[in-house]
């Protein structure tokens, strides 16, 4: 049971993944929260680090109006997260597919992510560490679903 | 018994907290201790206070040692090891601890590793640490070890632990690891505290093997119920 930290390390590049824009996201946790009548809400974890996303959002004319998200999880996990609280109101659910397919491209293929949500640009270093894709998935997985969960509601 | 003091001790005990009695035999006066507070018509002098906690934690009823004239009944349930991180060690660590007398509960979010499959018999819990600790509350019989070789799962057990009146606690991980965390400990406002962590974990037993380390921990754990920090 190698953990992902050290297997990065062992790679030679644990240290670039954490680099400042990501730990300020992080500690920001912009969008940390809850709303008081949610139209959505999704509870997603990873069995393999423990980390979990709680996300909440309110739609209005198939638009994101509010959202609010409670991270338990590493600092890769926290700034997406919070990456997302910072962009994602006013997205339909489709941008958001399109941004979440962008972000695993960019983990996948060092492909470059869209303007708009520059913020993304701090996990280019995360390509390479496949075992920590998922850390940044995980919050776009969960306002995906949350947004299901929404759409379903309607 | 005063009714108030014995309604104090009816709530420990139904809550599952170890707690003891102290009564002066020269005029009946009781003081209730719940491992963190004190209360009642007697005010124990600090190494009086010590030595009931001593007691206590080893389950044991007397004498307190050194005294003419204060009986301590210890109201133990049994010492409960806390295993945070469902890893290796654990897997060894939780049956040895069983069969020791110990109630063992594994708290893991991890479920890939807190599975039934690896921990049969063992109570598993898949919150976070900070979640679960908050709900199991550590009591002054309660042990609390860190395995998961993750900060961010090994702090906030960390901290729930130390802001408890467990009576151990203690982190894996190197001396080196082990400065680092005293550093984020102390970060977050707990650096009166962090002395409690036992770090590296466990007897010096010279063994590398999982089961060896478990073995280690489990004998520290042991040493200092009965024979107190100072051992």
């Amino acid at each position: 049971m190698t953990h992902p930290e050290f297997a990065a390390d062992a790679a030679g590049g644990a240290g670039r993944i954490y680099q400042e824009a990501i730990k300020a996201l992080a500690n920001a946790a912009t969008g940390h929260g809850a709303l008081v009548a949610p139209d959505g809400r999704a509870f997603i974890d990873n069995p393999l680090c423990g980390d979990c996303v709680e996300m909440e959002v309110n739609v209005a004319d198939s638009r994101i109006a509010a959202l609010a998200h409670q991270v338990k999880g590493c600092l890769l996990c926290r700034a997406a997260a919070s990456v997302i609280g910072k962009r994602a109101v006013g997205a339909s659910p489709g941008e958001v597919e399109q941004i979440s397919a962008e972000v695993s491209a960019m983990l996948e293929r060092e492909a470059p992510p869209s303007a708009g949500w520059h913020e993304l640009s701090a996990f280019a270093p995360v390509h390479g560490h496949r075992s920590r894709y998922d850390c940044v998935r995980l919050p776009f997985q969960a306002l995906l679903a949350a947004l299901r969960a929404a759409g379903e509601r309607a | 018994m005063k009714w108030v003091l014995y309604e104090r001790l009816r709530a420990a005990t139904a809550a599952g907290t170890s707690c003891a009695v102290v009564t002066r035999l020269a005029d009946g006066a009781q003081a209730f201790f719940d491992g963190e507070r004190w209360e009642g018509a007697i005010d124990p002098a600090e190494a009086q206070r010590a030595a009931v906690r001593r007691m206590l934690v080893a389950g044991r009823s007397g004498m307190l040692p050194g005294e003419q004239d204060l009986f301590v009944r210890s109201y133990a349930r049994a010492p409960r090891l806390i295993v945070v991180g469902a890893a290796h060690i654990s897997q060894f660590l939780a049956p040895m601890a069983t069969l020791a007398g110990f109630e063992v509960i594994v708290i893991d979010p991890r479920r890939a590793f807190a599975s039934a499959e690896r921990f049969p018999g063992v109570t598993l819990v898949d919150e976070w640490p900070d979640t679960a600790l908050e709900r199991l509350k550590p009591d002054v019989t309660t042990a609390v070890v860190t395995l998961t070789h993750d900060p961010k799962l090994d702090d906030p057990a960390l901290i729930a632990a130390l802001r408890s009146p467990a009576f151990y606690i203690g982190a894996l991980g190197s001396t080196r690891t082990h400065a680092k965390r005293v550093t984020r400990l102390t970060e977050a406002g707990l650096g009166d505290k962090v002395a409690r962590i036992h770090a590296p974990v466990g007897l010096d037993l010279g063994g590398r093997a999982p089961c060896e380390i478990a073995v280690s921990i489990l004998s520290q754990v042991i040493q200092v119920r009965y024979r107190g920090e100072a051992a």
